[in-house]
């Protein structure tokens, strides 16, 4: 439990820090608020990009930009995975063999180059982004929750329950929540980690909004620069992105595993 | 436990060789043309080396085409490529014309006569002849390769050729004029026994279609990679080749490429120009102004900007300086609204100049609140002269969408018109003289879904532009020329049909000791697209 709190205020830490520089630092994330490439300095903390935009005002940009899709992601893949979860493994029969057979289609075809695909056959925007992660995202949830709903139909209370005309939303609200839940949120908050990566990943490549200030793009647009390495530049324009995604991903990694030994420990 | 070792070993065999035969076929990929004259030029090498050096190698990675004159990608790498293989019967040196295929070449009137290389062969063997010339000619006229001095349809240059005998031919042109010559001289020759039974050139994509005479041929190709090999071809007569062979190479990053030798000539960075100017052992070719950047309206789809005053908002909604000192870092200019860069000798300093004035811009556009997409390449570059463009016009009230898609995807969407506003880069900018103005501004010559690096305004018309535009080619005087050049500029300056964004100035830098052939024409600075850069000389 400890262990949970410890993270949660590290990633509140962090959410709070980047809110204070996406509402109050004085720097504009999208306009050009000084000289290009300057060195961090008391006025721009983390410097300047080549268009002369401060780096800071973006990552704390990039931070909401980044969360608000993994967010969105973690969202549709916790309804569409737990309804679908829910109703294969209660429902049995054919409603489960094919919602077996979409959970195997989506966790066997490999995730990056189809996410490519469609994301150059849909365009460069944030939406489609969400959207195609969170096509990728709910088949493992799913899957679990279709495993844990099918143990729990078995259980006596749910027979009986079910004996007395209980129909599925009754005896998920009253009888099953209490144990898929968890196990939803959990995954949830996976998804959501999981998701900023893969949102950087597809910026990155080029598939998203081409001027959104997100970190995957920033740090393609640095890598992009001729000779960035054999200038200072990458010290302040490629590193800042780079840590904040590895941060943000390793919180919400570390708090996912947290939750759930303290969650199997508690059962 | 020890059979299961056994398998476990097997196994691993197995995919080892699988692995090795998959890099095996990976690097040879499609064998080019002429097979078997790739294999003793292959051979021909030999222990004793009469080469310069054994090999050129470049930064590849983009797929420019097959290096034929109907599949290659219309833009400058593409068209290099092609040239290398397919010779035309004049080239450019760093004053003027000289020989490549013909000898030599003379004019009187309308009759240009040339006397080719007696004993050129193609990469199949088989001789080159007038008769090839004069296929050519009427195999361009029925269709227009993707390259062509030529013309097309009604402006197709060439009125009819006489053969003299299997070396000589006189080609009479319909109107001779200043670029006569040079058009003559650079299209290239088609060898006449594969060409005579290709009735849809457009999608003749066989090994044949990369037999050319020039004097190098295409000994390996991979779409996907970008990569290219070019063998020296023992045939050509006309001087020697310096490399064996030339090869472009995928690289993930080019300056690390060449820091670590695996490429010898790449473009150096502005921000690096200290670091390489103090080493002796780099040499470096000057690409003064050579590559610009211009924004397109695309008028069909938005006659609102007709308009003067909306223009003139625009252009001062363009913070230019910034893309210079932002994008280019600093080497390079804002350019001239009246197109032709301030380092060319044709160069009208009395232009029409825009300042970047937000006020102004607000005041003419601010109220019209007008919803546009901008089209973009997906390079650093072009992304974020997009965003600078974006800037300046949504501060002037505009509301803007910026698509940055692939080159080859913006290019082929401004051929279609599929776009609001599109930039475009290219190089080329600092040809002397500056032929593209015709192609640009003329509504007789302009290009219309060829090239979007010289393609008119679509949906602009001028009277008075086409005449100069045209005008300027019928001149022989050069300083006549000159001065109608200037004043087709200072139209142009006024006018806006399209706006110049900013012309970047760069260098390609190589090691001096390895190699030191590269070498810029006096029409075309891009040392690595030009031919006798690869020549011994």
């Amino acid at each position: 439990m400890k262990r949970i709190i410890l993270i949660a205020l590290a990633l509140l830490l962090l959410t709070l820090l980047f809110a204070w520089g996406a509402l109050f630092y004085p720097m504009d994330a999208k306009l050009p608020s000084g000289a290009s490439l300057e060195a961090p300095s008391g006025e721009h903390w983390l410097g300047t990009d080549n268009l002369g935009i401060d780096i800071f005002a973006q990552i704390s940009g990039g931070f909401f930009h980044s969360m608000s899709i993994g967010l969105s992601t973690a969202v549709i893949a916790f309804l569409l995975g737990g309804a679908l979860g829910v109703a294969a493994g209660y429902a049995g029969g054919r409603v489960d063999m094919l919602v077996e057979f979409l959970i195997n289609l989506f966790l066997s075809v490999p995730q990056l180059p189809i996410m490519i695909v469609i994301g150059a056959f849909f365009g460069q925007s944030s939406l489609n982004i969400i959207c195609i992660i969170a096509a990728f995202s709910w088949a493992p949830i799913a899957k679990q929750v279709r495993a844990r709903t099918m143990s729990l139909r078995k259980t006596r209370y749910l027979i009986l329950a079910r004996s007395y005309g209980g129909g599925l939303w009754y005896l998920f609200k009253t009888h099953m929540s209490r144990d898929i839940m968890p196990l939803l949120a959990i995954s949830s908050i996976a998804v959501t980690g999981r998701a900023i990566v893969q949102e950087s990943s597809l910026a990155f490549l080029g598939l998203s909004d081409p001027l959104a200030k997100s970190w995957g793009l920033m740090i393609a647009r640095c890598t992009a620069f001729k000779g960035i390495y054999f200038t200072e530049f990458w010290k302040w324009w490629l590193l800042p992105p780079v840590f904040s995604l590895v941060i943000s991903a390793l919180l919400l990694r570390l708090l996912t595993r947290a939750l759930e030994s303290y969650w199997l420990e508690k059962e | 436990m020890n059979k299961r070792k056994l398998i476990s070993l097997f196994l691993i065999i197995c995919l080892a060789l699988s692995l090795l035969s998959g890099c095996e076929s990976h690097v040879n990929a499609p064998a080019a043309a002429g097979g078997e004259s790739s294999g003793e030029a292959g051979s021909s090498g030999g222990p004793e080396n009469s080469y310069r050096v054994d090999t050129l190698k470049l930064a590849g990675g983009a797929d420019w085409g097959v290096p034929s004159p109907y599949l290659n990608v219309s833009r400058g790498p593409g068209q290099a490529k092609m040239r290398l293989v397919f010779a035309s019967l004049l080239e450019k040196d760093e004053t003027g014309d000289v020989p490549w295929l013909a000898e030599s070449w003379s004019f009187e009137g309308k009759d240009y006569t040339f006397t080719l290389f007696k004993g050129q062969s193609f990469h199949d063997g088989e001789p080159l002849t007038t008769e090839d010339v004069a296929f050519t000619i009427d195999y361009f006229r029925q269709y227009p390769p993707v390259t062509n001095s030529l013309g097309a349809g009604d402006g197709f240059i060439v009125d009819s050729y006489t053969i003299i005998d299997d070396y000589t031919i006189t080609i009479t042109v319909k109107e001779a004029d200043a670029d006569t010559l040079s058009n003559l001289g650079s299209f290239v020759i088609l060898p006449k026994h594969i060409w005579e039974n290709v009735e849809d050139p457009y999608t003749y994509n066989v090994p044949d279609c990369l037999v050319g005479s020039g004097a190098y041929m295409c000994t390996g190709y991979e779409g996907a990679t970008g990569s290219y090999e070019f063998t020296a071809f023992d045939g050509w007569v006309n001087g020697k080749q310096a490399a064996q062979r030339i090869l472009f190479v995928p690289v993930s990053d080019e300056l690390l490429a060449f820091e670590n030798g695996e490429i010898d000539i790449a473009s150096m960075p502005a921000d690096l120009k200290d670091k390489y100017m103090g080493d002796e052992s780099i040499g470096f070719v000057e690409k003064a102004d050579d590559m610009g950047y211009k924004m397109l309206i695309n008028f069909e789809k938005l006659p609102e900007f007709l308009d003067i005053s909306l223009r003139r908002g625009v252009y001062a909604a363009l913070d230019r300086q910034s893309i210079v000192d932002n994008v280019f870092r600093g080497m390079g200019s804002v350019g001239s609204a009246g197109y032709v860069p301030e380092s060319s000798l044709f160069y009208n300093e009395n232009v029409v100049k825009y300042d970047y004035d937000p006020e102004l811009a607000r005041e003419v556009l601010g109220e019209k609140g007008f919803e546009i997409s901008l089209l973009t390449d997906d390079a650093a570059d072009g992304i974020s002269i997009g965003e600078i463009v974006k800037n300046g016009l949504e501060a002037a009230g505009m509301s803007v969408t910026v698509e940055a898609v692939d080159s080859a995807s913006r290019d082929d969407r401004i051929n279609k018109g599929d776009y609001d506003f599109a930039i475009v880069g290219n190089g080329g900018w600092g040809n002397n003289p500056p032929g593209y103005m015709r192609t640009l501004f003329s509504d007789i010559s302009k290009y219309t879904g060829t090239n979007p690096a010289s393609m008119g305004p679509r949906g602009y018309s001028n009277e008075q532009m086409t005449l100069l535009a045209e005008g300027q080619l019928k001149e022989t005087d050069f300083e006549k020329r000159r001065e109608m050049f200037k004043e087709l500029e200072y139209l142009v300056s006024e006018e806006i049909p399209l706006f110049v964004l900013g012309n970047q100035s760069s260098y390609s830098m190589y090691r001096k000791d390895y190699y030191d052939g590269w070498m810029k024409t006096y029409a075309y600075q891009q040392a690595e697209q030009n031919r006798l850069s690869y020549m011994a000389r």
